[in-house]
């Protein structure tokens, strides 16, 4: 087998079969969730439960990524919201607004978006690189991290690292060929699209969940969450 | 002890609110930093997300695919009678269920109400520290967990109307307002009920005591048993319908009013048409509506703070009232400490904690970022709004000897009134 064909097999069959997983994967589990049952909540409000869910998603995407500083804790530990930070920034630049990306969200959806000059998303991909080794280091020393970190803490670090990595160096054309690299970035990119329903990477669907709740349970009480 | 009870309890607790809460965490261990326990003694255990522990892996084991694969693989362990008797510690003696963690939490997991669902478990299992469990039991069977008893009740209402000459309405049917203090405030601040008589006659509310529900105090909300809790929240409840008032007010306590206001209509029918609210609430309405008049800057000599409670403030949202009112009171000494409001730093000794000798090192231990809070601002009086707060508060000025001033808000209002 030469990487001709296992960068076919990468992009074609396996990464057709690997997304389907990853949506058929994600639905069952937002349909386990949601059919486990709500209890409804009797309590007189006091303030809006909407506009608490609300100021809950704007100050949680809007603000406090962009000024951590201001949380008293934020002394405490400031590498992860540095780390934490940086890496999602990273992230989700490159996944929705690389050019190459973008061309694959054209191709599945058949429709495309402007997109950001190539060295912004480069510095981007690289800090959020470097923002990943940082929460790696931090999951090893820090004690608290230690305590709560399984084998799946430390797969979801290596899963996403991955494609990461073998991304950067492929769009910089380090190390290994072309097609040799783009194999391997496809590969790793199957494998996450697959590890992601059963892990907790899923957080991003949850997120959505947990952040309303927190809202509307502070809304509710005439409290900015 | 019972661990399948507590595991079966896990269970039937989760339904989408607690699953989806569940699968948002990412492990990020960010919840930590918020604790108090934590940050005063660096014990990972003390970490929010890991004292749900148990919940999680109740749920994982028997909800999901990764959570059986990894029983099965022996990566995660079933939870056993050790597990329930070591959490037991961890979420009864180092959690005051403050909920400054879900304020850090960057998914906003809302961990301080999961924790009282951990209690819940565990309570069921019967593995509650002996401490809070006798004072459960007390409560349980004599009406309150300090010993107020119908004798003691009347003994001690009828010594506070003559040392501080105030009447105290007692049974009044046809009373607009019942109001219930604390057995915390009956046999420790006795000044408080008198102040705060003082301020409803000064305002010309209708109101009452009752001998039926005559303790807002609720262990079983701190134990996490829905039964007891439901049982003694029943008391006051059914106090209220009988005499046939309009409002329930909720004195200086805290978690009561986390359980009467914002917990009771979720588990029990609760009478229509009675609310339920904090004097805090009623104190900053009268002084708005000029049912009440402050004496201006009464209090300007020395600079005074207000520690915010977590079950009024940050879970009650009378944030702004004593704001208010010590603006009035005192309109140059007033400092806030940082961080404040909502976001405050718990007292340590809510939530039952206060209640439980071995959890003293720890309780200690946490007051001393209250002390470094204190001493950056400044102050020289400390007012708060919670009598458990308070009791915490007057204990560690007391244990560390500090030149502090603690004082109730409602007391300080009713020293301040224009005649």
């Amino acid at each position: 087998m030469n990487w001709e064909s296992i960068l076919s097999f990468a992009r074609g069959p396996f990464f057709q079969a690997a997304l389907l997983i990853f949506v058929a994967g994600m639905l069952y589990r937002l349909a386990r969730i949601l059919t486990l049952g709500w209890k409804p909540d009797r309590v007189a409000a006091r303030g809006s439960r909407f506009g608490g869910a609300v100021k809950s998603f704007l100050k949680g995407i809007l603000i406090w990524p962009f000024i951590p500083w201001v949380k008293n804790t934020y002394s405490r530990n400031p590498i992860i919201y540095w780390a934490g930070g940086l890496f999602h920034l990273g992230l989700f630049v490159t996944i929705f607004l690389g050019a190459a990306h973008e061309l694959v969200w054209k191709s599945l959806l058949g429709f495309g978006w402007p997109t950001l000059p190539t060295p912004i998303v480069d510095w981007l991909a690289a800090g959020a690189i470097a923002a990943m080794i940082a929460l790696f280091v931090n999951r090893l020393v820090n004690p608290v991290l230690k305590l709560i970190s399984g084998p799946a803490e430390w797969a979801n670090l290596l899963l996403v690292f991955l494609p990461m990595t073998t991304g950067y160096m492929l769009t910089h054309h380090l190390w290994l060929a072309y097609e040799e690299m783009f194999s391997l970035h496809m590969l790793s990119v199957d494998v996450l699209l697959i590890w992601i329903p059963l892990s907790r990477i899923s957080h991003f669907m949850f997120y959505f969940f947990s952040k309303a709740i927190h809202g509307a349970d502070f809304g509710k009480r005439g409290v900015t969450p | 002890m019972q661990t399948q009870t507590a595991i079966n309890t896990f269970i039937e607790e989760t339904g989408s609110w607690v699953a989806s809460q569940l699968e948002a965490c990412t492990r990020c261990g960010m919840c930590a930093e918020a604790c108090h326990f934590y940050q005063a003694t660096g014990d990972p255990e003390f970490a929010p997300v890991w004292k749900i522990e148990l919940l999680k892996r109740a749920y994982e084991q028997r909800f999901t695919l990764t959570g059986k694969l990894k029983l099965a693989l022996g990566v995660d362990k079933p939870i056993h009678d050790e597990d329930v008797l070591h959490w037991s510690k961890i979420i009864y003696e180092a959690c005051t269920l403050c909920n400054k963690c879900s304020m850090v939490c960057p998914m906003g997991i809302s961990l301080g109400p999961l924790i009282h669902d951990v209690r819940t478990g565990i309570s069921k299992a019967g593995a509650v520290p002996a401490d809070l469990m006798a004072a459960v039991n007390k409560q349980m069977e004599e009406g309150s967990p300090l010993g107020v008893t119908d004798d003691v009740y009347n003994d001690r209402m009828e010594w506070v109307a003559d040392e501080w000459e105030v009447e105290l309405p007692m049974d009044q049917r046809g009373a607009d307002t019942l109001v219930v203090f604390s057995s915390i405030e009956i046999m420790k601040f006795p000044e408080n009920i008198a102040a705060i008589a003082k301020i409803l006659h000064k305002a010309g509310e209708k109101w009452t005591l009752s001998r039926k529900g005559r303790e807002v105090v609720n262990f079983g909300f701190y134990e996490g048993s829905p039964e007891r809790t439901k049982i003694i929240m029943g008391r006051v409840f059914d106090a209220a319908k009988e005499l046939g008032v309009k409002k329930i007010v909720v004195t200086e306590c805290g978690h009561a009013y986390d359980a009467l206001r914002w917990t009771a209509a979720n588990m029990m029918d609760v009478p229509a048409g009675i609310e339920v609210t904090h004097i805090v609430a009623l104190l900053g309405e009268y002084v708005k509506t000029g049912r009440i008049k402050l004496k201006q800057g009464a209090y300007n000599d020395g600079a005074i703070t207000f520690h915010d409670a977590c079950k009024i403030q940050r879970r009650g949202g009378h944030i702004q009232e004593p704001r208010d009112i010590l603006h009035i009171l005192a309109p140059d000494s007033f400092k806030e400490m940082t961080p404040n409001r909502e976001e405050s730093i718990c007292c340590g000794g809510g939530g039952g904690v206060i209640a439980i000798k071995e959890a003293d090192p720890i309780r200690y231990a946490a007051f001393e970022l209250k002390i470094d809070q204190i001493k950056k601002a400044g102050a020289k009086t400390v007012a708060m709004s919670c009598s458990n707060c308070r009791l915490q508060f007057v204990d560690c000025v007391q244990h560390f000897n500090l030149d502090v001033k603690v004082a109730g808000l409602s007391q300080m209002v009713a020293d301040a009134l224009e005649e």
